[in-house]
C-alpha cells in the first residue's frame, strides 16, 4: 500500500512530499486529481497541474466526480500511477465519493499497487472517519450536507489532522478527541505530511500525535 | 418616503445626486418629438428593494466606488423615490382619477414607440414601450446609460389598448400583460440571466433594480448604454417619414462617438456607411454568438428583442439550451417564434434593412428592401458570422485567442472540414421528431458537444491515442438519444474517425507551432476545454426552477445578500478560462443549491 498524506500549504512547502511521490512512483506518472467538489475545480487544478510540471509530469487529467462523468474516462482513472484527492469540504467530498461508489473503487486501486494521495480533506478520507473535519471549532468544515455516517476508506489506522497550528487552542480540542477514539491521531501543520510505502511510515516535515489525551511530537 | 430625509443630509445627497438626472428627461425627447407618449407619473406606494446591482451603480456613478453591498435606509429611499413610481396614464385622465399633488413626480416619462410584429398596423403606429417608461439618461466617467423600467403601468402603445381599442386601468386584472405591470420572477429571472450573459461576453442589457409591489407584481430597472432597438428605427421607414428616420439615425450616431468602436466615424455622410458597416459586423458578430452559445433570442424583420449594439434586451422569450434544441419554437399564443438556425437570416435581414434606412435617407427615395440584397453590407455580415464561428469553433476546443488567430490564418481548409464534422454530431436529432414540450414545440437534439469537447482531451492525455466509435458515442450521447438514435452505422462511424484526425490535427499543428509537445498542448488544451465546456451550463429551465427558489427565500435575504448570490452565482457561470479567481470562494448555501438544478437540468432547454 502506497499513500501520501498532505496536510495543505502551498505547493513549494510540499516539494519534499512530491519528491518522495515522484521517487514510489517512477518517472512520468500517469495522475488523475479528483477535487472535492466540481465548482471552481479549474483553478485548483491548473495549480496542481503547474505543481507537478516542475517534475516534467503532464500526464494528468482532472476528475470531477460530483457531476456528470463517463464511465469510460472512469476506466482511465483506474489505469493511473497516482490518483489525487483534493482539498475542500470533507463532508461533500464524502458524500459524492460514497454515491458514485468511489470508495470501495479507491481501495481496490489501492490494493492493486496504485498511488492514493490526498491533501488536507483528501487526506482525511484516506483514514477511517472524518471526525477530523468537524474541529476546531474555529476551524472546521461545515456539515452543509448534515451527512450523519462519518466512516470513509479506513486505509489507516490511524486519523489525520491537517493545517495544525502548535497552539493551546489547537491541543485543546484535539486533546479532547484524541479521548474518543482508540485510534492515534497524527496531526500535521501546512507543508508537513506522511508517507506510506507498505510497512514503512515516514513523516515529512513536523509531526505531532495526539493519543489517548496526550500529546507526542513525532518530527 | 420622499426626499425629505435625503435634503436633511447634504453630504449624502451629493454622493446620491447622479440618481436625480433619472427624472425622464432624456436627450431623444428632442430629437424626436413624435417618437414618444410622455406620461406625468405618480409614487407607487409599497415598494420594496428585491435586488439592486451594485456593481452596475458603481460603474454608473449612481453610488460611490466604496459604497458597501448593503443597502442602507438612504440608499433605499433614494431608489424607491427613482423607480417606485407609475404612470398616470390615459385610463385615469378619462377617469379624472386625482392624486396628491406631492405624490406626483416633476418630470414626464416617456414611452417610446417603435415596430412591433404583434401590432396588426405593421407600422409600429400604435406600439412601442406598452408597460414600461424611460428613467432617463446617467453620465459617469465618460460613459452613458439609458435606465428604463418596466411595469410602471399601461401605456397607449401596448397590445391590449390597440386591440380592444380602450385604454386600460394600470393593474386591471382581466388583461394580464396589457394591464402594464411586470412580475418579481420576471425580474429576477432577467437580473440572473443578464449578468451571467455579461459575465461570458454576452452583449446584453443589465438589470439595475428589481422593485417588489403586492401580489408579486414588479418594476424592473435595466440599464444599458443605449436602449435603442432597429425597431426604433424600422417604425419611421414603414412610415415613409424620412426626416425624423434621419434625424433618429444621426442621434444615434452623435451618441455613439465617444466609443473606441466608433472612433473612426467620418462626420459627414461617409458617417452612414460607417455606421451600416459596424452595424452588419455586430449582427453578424451576435447571430454567431446566439448560434454558437444556443442562445434562444426571438429575432424577426421588426427588429424588436434586440439593441442597436446587438445586446439582448427583454429576456421574456430568451433561452439558453444544454443542447444544440436548434428546432425548438416558442409559442406566442397566435404564432410560432423563429428557431435558433432562422435567427441568423432574421438578423441578416435587419441589416439588409438598414441598407434600405441608409439609402433612404441618403437619396430621399425608398427602394423596395429586396433591392438591398447583394449590398455590400450583407457580404460583411457573412464574413463576420463565418469568422465568428469558426473563432468559436477552435476556442471551445481549448486554443488561445492567440492561437485561434494563426490557425484561421494559416489553416482555414481544416477549420472547415471540422466544422462540418462537428455540426454533424451537433444537429444530430431524435428519431421521436417533433414534440410540445412546455412553452412550445421542439426536435430534441442527441448529442452534447461540450461533453465531448471536455473528456477527448483527457482520453487522449491518458492513451495517447485515438478513441473507438462506441466509446465516442457514449461519451456524446445526451439524455435525450435513444439507443436507436445511438446507432453507429458505417457514416457514422466514418464521421467519428473524421471528427478525431482533424481534432488531433489541429492538437498537432498548435503544437508545433508553439513549439512544445503534444502532450502539454494538449494537457493546455484540456484545462481551457474544461472550463470552457463545463457540465454545468445554465439553461432556460433551470433558470425557472432556480428563480423560484430564490424568491421562496427572498425574505430571509437582505438585498445585499441576495445581490451576492446572483454575483457569486454569475461567477460560477463564467466560462472564460483566464478569469481571474473568484474573491470568495466560500459561496452559500443558496448558490450550491443552484448548482445542483443547473446540472441536472444541463440538457434541457
Amino acid at each position: 500500500m502506497r499513500l501520501v498524506f498532505y496536510s495543505g500549504g502551498h505547493d513549494y512547502e510540499n516539494n519534499v512530499l512530491d519528491e518522495l511521490l515522484i521517487g514510489l512512483s517512477g518517472k512520468n506518472p500517469q495522475i488523475t486529481y479528483i477535487p472535492s467538489c466540481s465548482y471552481l475545480c479549474d483553478q485548483d487544478f491548473r495549480e496542481f497541474v503547474d505543481q507537478y510540471g516542475k517534475f516534467n509530469i503532464h500526464n494528468i487529467i482532472n476528475f470531477p466526480i460530483d457531476s456528470d462523468y463517463t464511465e469510460v474516462l472512469k476506466e482511465e482513472v483506474f489505469k493511473s500511477d497516482i490518483i489525487h484527492l483534493s482539498g475542500g469540504n470533507t463532508f461533500y467530498f464524502l458524500k459524492h465519493l460514497r454515491k458514485t461508489g468511489m470508495l470501495s473503487d479507491l481501495k481496490r486501486f489501492v490494493r492493486n499497487g496504485g498511488i492514493l494521495t490526498g491533501l488536507s480533506a483528501g487526506a482525511i478520507i484516506m483514514t477511517q472517519s472524518i471526525e477530523t473535519a468537524s474541529f476546531p471549532s474555529f476551524d472546521r468544515d461545515d456539515n452543509t450536507e448534515n451527512l450523519k455516517n462519518l466512516k470513509s476508506m479506513g486505509l489507516v489506522n490511524f486519523e489525520f489532522f491537517p493545517h495544525y497550528k502548535n497552539s493551546k487552542r489547537y491541543d485543546k480540542e484535539i486533546t479532547i478527541y484524541s479521548k474518543k477514539t482508540d485510534k492515534p491521531v497524527y496531526a500535521c501543520p501546512d507543508g508537513s505530511g506522511i508517507v506510506i510505502d507498505h510497512d514503512k511510515i515516514h513523516f515529512v516535515g513536523k509531526a505531532y500525535c495526539f493519543h489517548q489525551g496526550k500529546k507526542f511530537i513525532l518530527k | 418616503m420622499g426626499d425629505s430625509t435625503i435634503k436633511n443630509i447634504p453630504n449624502l445627497e451629493s454622493k446620491l445626486k447622479k440618481f436625480n438626472s433619472l427624472d425622464g428627461s432624456h436627450p431623444f425627447k428632442k430629437v424626436l418629438p413624435e417618437g414618444f407618449v410622455d406620461y406625468q407619473a405618480r409614487i407607487r406606494p409599497g415598494a420594496k428593494v428585491r435586488f439592486f446591482n451594485f456593481d452596475l451603480a458603481k460603474e454608473m456613478g449612481l453610488i460611490p466606488k466604496d459604497h458597501d453591498n448593503k443597502l442602507d435606509k438612504e440608499l433605499t429611499e433614494k431608489l424607491k423615490n427613482t423607480f417606485g413610481i407609475i404612470i398616470i396614464n390615459e385610463f385615469d385622465i378619462e377617469n379624472n382619477n386625482e392624486y396628491p399633488k406631492k405624490e406626483i413626480k416633476d418630470g414626464k416619462y416617456m414611452a417610446t414607440r417603435y415596430l412591433q410584429l404583434q401590432h396588426k398596423d405593421k407600422k409600429g403606429k400604435s406600439s412601442g414601450d406598452g408597460r414600461s417608461i424611460w428613467n432617463g439618461r446617467v453620465r459617469h466617467n465618460n460613459q452613458q446609460w439609458d435606465v428604463s423600467s418596466c411595469g410602471t403601468g399601461a401605456t397607449r402603445l401596448s397590445p391590449a389598448t390597440t386591440k380592444f381599442n380602450k385604454f386600460f386601468e394600470n393593474g386591471d386584472p382581466t388583461i394580464s400583460y396589457g394591464c402594464g405591470y411586470a412580475e418579481i420572477d420576471e425580474g429576477i429571472a432577467q437580473a440572473l440571466f443578464s449578468e451571467v450573459f455579461y459575465q461570458n461576453q454576452v452583449r446584453t442589457e443589465r438589470t439595475l433594480a428589481v422593485l417588489e409591489f403586492e401580489k408579486g407584481y414588479a418594476i424592473n430597472v435595466r440599464a444599458h448604454q443605449s436602449l435603442l432597438r432597429p425597431s426604433h428605427f424600422f417604425m419611421y421607414l414603414k412610415q415613409n417619414e424620412v426626416e425624423p428616420l434621419k434625424d433618429l439615425l444621426d442621434y444615434y450616431i452623435e451618441s455613439q462617438r465617444g466609443l473606441k468602436s466608433f472612433e473612426h466615424c467620418p462626420k459627414g455622410d461617409g458617417k452612414y456607411k460607417f455606421f451600416l458597416h459596424h452595424f452588419a459586423r455586430v449582427f453578424g458578430g451576435i447571430s454567431a454568438t446566439f448560434e454558437n452559445e444556443y442562445i434562444f433570442c426571438w429575432l424577426d424583420w421588426d427588429g424588436d428583442n434586440i439593441l442597436m449594439d446587438g445586446s439582448i434586451i427583454d429576456y421574456g422569450s430568451i433561452r439558453q439550451f444544454g443542447l444544440f434544441h436548434s428546432e425548438y419554437r416558442y409559442d406566442d399564443v397566435d404564432r410560432f417564434s423563429t428557431s435558433i438556425l432562422e435567427q441568423r437570416e432574421k438578423a441578416r435581414y435587419i441589416v439588409q434593412t438598414f441598407a434600405q434606412v441608409v439609402d433612404y435617407i441618403q437619396s430621399g427615395e425608398k427602394k423596395n428592401v429586396h433591392a438591398f440584397k447583394r449590398d455590400e453590407c450583407l457580404k460583411i455580415f457573412d464574413q463576420e458570422f463565418e469568422n465568428q464561428k469558426n473563432k468559436s469553433l477552435l476556442f471551445k476546443i481549448g486554443f488561445s485567442e492567440k492561437e485561434v488567430t494563426s490557425l484561421l490564418k494559416n489553416e482555414l481548409k481544416i477549420i472547415l472540414q471540422y466544422r462540418k464534422v462537428f455540426s454533424y454530431f451537433e444537429r444530430a436529432k431524435s428519431k421521436k421528431g417533433i414534440i410540445k414540450v412546455a412553452d412550445g414545440i421542439s426536435w430534441d437534439a442527441i448529442f452534447c458537444m461540450r461533453d465531448i469537447l471536455r473528456t477527448l482531451p483527457k482520453l487522449m492525455i491518458t492513451r495517447k491515442s485515438k478513441i473507438e466509435d462506441d466509446e465516442f458515442i457514449s461519451i456524446l450521447k445526451s439524455n435525450y438519444a435513444t439507443e436507436e438514435d445511438c446507432e453507429i452505422n458505417p457514416y457514422r462511424s466514418k464521421m467519428i474517425r473524421s471528427f478525431q484526425d482533424l481534432y488531433w490535427k489541429l492538437i498537432e499543428l498548435v503544437a508545433k507551432n508553439n513549439r512544445t509537445s503534444f502532450e502539454k498542448q494538449i494537457l493546455d488544451v484540456s484545462m481551457r476545454a474544461s472550463v470552457i465546456n463545463k457540465t454545468a451550463r445554465v439553461t432556460g429551465d433551470s433558470v425557472s426552477l432556480i428563480v423560484e427558489q430564490l424568491l421562496k427565500e427572498r425574505d430571509k435575504l437582505s438585498v445585499g445578500e441576495i445581490y451576492d448570490v446572483i454575483k457569486d452565482f454569475a461567477q460560477i457561470q463564467n466560462f472564460n478560462p483566464l478569469q481571474t479567481p473568484v474573491e470568495n470562494r466560500e459561496v452559500s448555501g443558496l448558490v450550491k443549491k443552484f448548482f445542483e438544478i443547473v446540472k441536472e437540468h444541463r440538457e434541457g432547454l
